[in-house]
């Protein structure tokens, strides 16, 4: 991510504007639903060690099944000691666009430096659960299915031992398809405080000849990690008979976990800072092989390291496969990855015109339909790692605005600089985000986290509203959470995949609900693809309304929705 | 900043012309002949032979060629007779009919050892390609003939043939050892086949034979710096840096330096250099390349500025100068630079290539606009490789689609650029890349093996190598071209780390520090 990472890519040229209205309007509501609390994360002014560098992610979750997505927010620390009210907090969705904190209540104060969160019901009892990664000790909350969660880290054998890992990204993955969530770890470096060395110690210490956090290069990688669900609520660390340990070092961010080659077995994605990003293959066996550098999503097109940070996933040109879009440091080009369907890609970032941008550190993404119109669209936030650097070079902020690619449909983007509103043009230093509908009003919204702020909610007042259709899905022989499915929609001649995951974006986790803006058509073809083979067909839903699919069942009702 | 060993090495093949190999080489060929005489025993031409042979030692070479000749007319076919005419003549500076006689004898007995020896010499002594074939002759009859060996090394070296140079200096034994030039020689042929290990050896052969020739010492340090032994090439020099140092050697230290990231050593040994040589254009072109590697652009420019005061005409320095000015972003004055340097020295023909690369990253939001300075330097410059690739990478950086009229214009360039300059990796590179977007990943593999070839570990080249031979389906290469890339991948970050290592500053004064 950091220091001597920076590629200094030249910018694509900006094409001449479509002129066309972009119709989704982003409108920070945070303060009014009730999100005050700041994310402490590190120094405000200054950031002696990367570890307070990074930030966090946050999570759409509906804890409590009511239908409306709560909110679940990571938080860090600072060097000096934990300040009152640095805790990651679960807000309740009163179902009127605001929240109300429920942290201390659901039993999930917690203080340290909290990194990722991946949500999936890895005990299939019906409940969302919870599992957050730390510099230090990860976490697995069990949710209790009465508004509560318990610490169960060290009953489902997931207490490490030795030096403190750097927990990244984490995904639940049921990797070998017997309906109970796995659990991947990505680990960043091995660090401590006492063998860390101080900004301008080092090269690696230096950006723009200022002195900063060191980091990663120079420091040495973790090592990423696969846990087998046994069933039982306890979890068997496999990393080294899966093939993970294998992997070359990398300092590991956000894990996507989908099924990129459509033999119906989840493969696993990690971004990579400043190393190959990984592709891990599933050999159906219990093992994997990575293959990311052979499959195009590794390195930049002309074969260099990146600083991999956030993935979006999506089907960004419909033609039903899943793509990535990996979010990178100033001075390079986030990457855009066009999947053939076969799990091989390649990058179309300047093709697709999204290389026009590359002012920003950029960290949580989504690959999602904002306005509606059947295209997806990139969204992603953005924000400095080195607060003491603009008071020197003002030319490099430490907060900067998010940035909006509209879907174009043919296969390019178009950069919106104001034309999605306030809630885009506001600059804050944003980490994760998640997209979800917590209004439940049929388009997308973000939750952002913001370093030492309170977090953005970006509502989205989508005006004229086009159709749309959402879906979620219950497991059966699949995991409850149908985490790992993949979704085929057809409408008006087109089709666009997307999958179930458990963390994209910045080490966050999305509404589970598969949002598809369906443009002017009035009703979709599904395919669904179930994480354990099982392939089902439904035709002709309707569209403005949530469909629940339980596997091997069919349509169920919705709980939650208005209408 | 870090040249090639051969760069650094000077060596005069006119000076490795063997004479002291040919001395010994007569007085050899004189006893093969009355050796073979008395062998067989005919006692009139015995008496001939020693007669003549008498005559030849008393450097009597008419009285020599008198006895011959009525000899000759009796056995007009004999070749001993022949040659120890063609030795006379030799000894009478005679060459031409020198060569004659031998000539004539090879005609009577083509294997006839001191004549082909005899003809070969006089061949080789006027430089003349004839040598060959009668030294290779020479070989078949006496196939450990070190003399023959030595000089078929010789004269292959001088003909830029190292590959048959080196077989045959490996073979002229002890007859090499005795030969300081022709060492050298086998030394540069042997760097000049990346053989950068054995060169070592030979340049070490040198210096122990002679410790104290500072040329033979800076020699061997420039070897083991090319072969990647930095320490060894420092301790190497170490000898030569107490006292009063020549300007070469602080020159090479400063590389040797910096090879062994010890920037400050590096600094101070081309500042000492500068100091004794102020005029010295190319230890101001080192200084400002160390101060763009550590990204201390102004330090550079500072002493470019020094230099320029000196040496006001010194195109090679405003060049220099542009180009740190464009990594200021101060195109302007990287703009006058490059036409001071232009207008100084046309025929340098980098001010063309340097403007076009001004003009890209100038105009880095505007690739139309570059597009259209680069062309204008295509005008003037049409032959530049560099600025048709910089063209075809222009374009490409726009992603044209594959069947636009853009995209044909650009993999034209590229095809032009390597086409005009076949080691230029980048265009290769470029080129590859257009290939791998319209398809054609065969063609792609192609470019991307030619870019290797120059160029082994250049990442996007394996890179796009993996992706061709992934989309053509012919992966059995692809998991070494991975372990390449990734060792590439490691090489260069510690590299990045090591230039970032040190910056240079510019003191109060002015001076770079």
């Amino acid at each position: 991510m950091q220091g001597i990472s920076s590629r200094d890519v030249k910018a694509q040229q900006r094409p001449v504007p479509s002129g066309k209205p972009f119709h989704a309007q982003f409108t920070d509501v945070a303060k009014q639903a009730g999100l005050i609390a700041p994310t402490i994360y590190g120094g405000i002014d200054q950031k002696k060690y990367i570890v307070e560098a990074n930030g966090c992610g946050c999570a759409f979750i509906d804890y409590d099944n009511d239908g409306w997505m709560d909110i679940f927010l990571l938080s860090g620390t600072r060097l000096e000691g934990a300040p009152p009210g640095a805790t990651n907090r679960l807000y309740k969705n009163n179902r009127d666009g605001t929240f109300t904190d429920v942290t201390e209540k659901a039993g999930l104060t917690a203080v340290g430096w909290a990194n990722g969160v991946c949500v999936g019901d890895y005990n299939n009892d019906g409940f969302d659960d919870l599992f957050v990664t730390y510099f230090g000790q990860n976490r697995l909350y069990r949710n209790n299915s009465d508004g509560t969660f318990t610490d169960v880290t060290k009953d489902a054998g997931l207490l490490e031992s030795g030096p403190a890992r750097w927990g990244a990204g984490c995904a639940w993955v049921d990797y070998n398809r017997d309906g109970h969530l796995d659990l991947f770890v990505s680990n960043y470096i091995r660090f401590s405080f006492e063998h860390a060395p101080v900004p301008g110690a080092s090269s690696t210490c230096n950006w723009k000849g200022i002195p900063v956090n060191c980091g990663p290069r120079g420091l040495p990688a973790g090592r990423h990690l696969l846990y087998r669900n046994n069933g039982d609520g306890t979890f068997t660390d496999v990393t080294k008979e899966s093939g993970i340990a294998a992997a070359t070092e990398s300092y590991g961010m956000t894990v996507v976990a989908a099924d990129f080659d459509e033999d119906g077995w989840p493969d696993i994605f990690v971004a990579c800072d400043s190393t190959p990003s990984l592709l891990f293959m599933n050999n159906h066996d219990g093992t994997f092989r990575e293959e990311g550098v052979v499959r195009g999503v590794a390195l930049s097109d002309d074969g260099m390291e990146q600083a991999g940070m956030g993935v979006g996933i999506g089907d960004y040109n419909l033609d039903g496969h899943l793509d990535l879009f990996k979010t990178h440091f100033i001075g390079d080009t986030c990457g855009l990855y066009r999947n053939d369907g076969k799990g091989s890609f390649d990058e179309m970032t300047r093709a697709a015109k999204v290389g026009v941008e590359t002012s920003f550190t950029s960290w949580g993404a989504g690959m999602v339909d904002l306005d509606n119109d059947g295209y997806p669209d990139i969204l992603f936030v953005t924000g400095s790692v080195y607060p003491e650097v603009e008071k020197k070079l003002p030319q490099y902020p430490y907060k900067t605005p998010r940035v909006l690619f509209r879907n174009l449909g043919n296969g390019t983007f178009e950069e919106l600089e104001t034309q999605g509103g306030s809630g885009i043009t506001t600059p804050h230093s944003s980490r994760g985000c998640a997209f979800g509908d917590f209004d439940n009003d049929g388009d997308l919204d973000v939750l952002i986290v913001n370093m030492n702020e309170p977090p953005s909610l970006l509502r989205n007042d989508l005006n004229p509203m086009r159709n749309w259709i959402k879906f979620k899905l219950e497991g059966v022989k699949s995991n409850r959470s149908a985490i790992g499915a993949r979704v085929l929609v057809h409408f008006g001649g087109k089709v666009q995949a997307q999958a179930v995951v458990s963390q994209s974006s910045y080490y966050s986790c999305n509404d589970p609900r598969l949002h598809f803006g369906i443009g002017e058509a009035k009703e979709v073809d599904v395919d669904v693809f179930w994480p354990n083979g099982l392939h089902e067909v439904f035709r002709k839903l309707s569209a403005n309304r949530l469909v629940t699919i339980r596997e091997t069942v069919g349509v169920i009702p919705s709980k939650g929705w208005k209408s | 900043m870090v040249r090639s060993g051969l760069g650094r090495i000077c060596v005069s093949h006119s000076s490795v012309t063997m004479h002291s190999i040919l001395g010994s080489c007569v007085r050899f060929l004189l006893l093969l002949v009355v050796v073979q005489a008395v062998a067989l025993g005919q006692s009139g031409q015995q008496q001939v032979v020693v007669e003549v042979t008498s005559a030849l030692r008393q450097r009597d070479f008419d009285g020599a060629l008198k006895t011959l000749e009525s000899a000759l007319q009796v056995s007009p076919g004999n070749p001993q007779l022949r040659v120890l005419q063609g030795i006379a003549y030799s000894g009478k500076g005679d060459k031409k009919n020198a060569l004659a006689s031998y000539r004539r004898a090879l005609k009577d007995a083509p294997d006839y050892l001191p004549a082909l020896e005899g003809a070969a010499q006089l061949e080789y002594e006027a430089g003349s390609a004839d040598a060959i074939p009668l030294l290779e002759h020479v070989l078949r009859l006496r196939p450990n003939d070190s003399t023959a060996h030595a000089m078929l090394a010789a004269t292959a070296a001088k003909s830029g043939d190292c590959a048959t140079a080196v077989k045959h200096f490996a073979e002229s034994g002890e007859m090499l050892e005795r030969q300081p030039d022709a060492l050298r020689v086998y030394g540069v042929c042997l760097l000049k086949l990346k053989e950068d290990d054995k060169a070592v050896g030979v340049f070490q052969e040198l210096v122990a034979a002679a410790p104290d020739d500072a040329r033979a010492r800076r020699d061997l340090a420039a070897v083991q710096l090319s072969a990647g032994h930095s320490q060894d090439a420092l301790a190497t020099l170490k000898p030569l840096l107490d006292g009063d140092t020549e300007v070469d050697t602080l020159h090479l230290a400063a590389d040797v330096y910096e090879a062994n990231q010890d920037t400050p050593n590096a600094v101070k040994c081309l500042r000492a250099a500068i100091v004794k040589d102020p005029k010295q254009i190319p230890l101001y072109v080192d200084f400002a390349e160390i101060a763009m590697n550590h990204q201390s652009f102004q330090a550079g420019v500072t002493m470019l500025d020094a230099g320029l005061k000196l040496q006001p005409n010194a195109a090679q320095l405003y060049l220099a100068r542009g180009v740190l000015y464009v990594q200021m972003a101060q195109y302007d004055k990287a703009e006058a630079d490059f036409a001071k340097a232009e207008q100084l020295d046309p025929s340098q023909g980098m001010s063309a290539a340097a403007q076009g690369m001004l003009a890209e990253e100038k105009n880095q939001d505007n690739p139309d606009k570059a597009l259209a300075r680069v062309r204008a330097e295509l005008a003037r410059e049409p032959n530049d490789a560099f600025l048709w690739y910089l063209q075809a990478a222009i374009i490409s950086q726009k992603s044209p689609e594959p069947s636009s009229t853009e995209f044909a214009a650009g993999i034209r360039s590229a095809k032009h650029a390597v086409e005009l300059q076949p080691s230029l990796t980048a265009a290769h590179n470029v080129l590859a890349k257009y290939y791998l977007d319209s398809g054609e990943n065969a063609l792609a593999a192609k470019e991307c093996r030619l870019a290797l070839e120059g160029s082994p570990s250049d990442q996007t080249a394996l890179y796009h190598l993996v992706q061709a031979l992934r989309k053509t389906g012919k992966t059995d290469e692809i998991p070494e071209l991975l372990k390449r890339l990734a060792k590439a991948r490691q090489d260069a970050a510690r590299e990045e780390g090591e230039r970032n290592r040190y910056k240079l500053v510019v003191n109060p004064a002015g001076a770079a520090n």
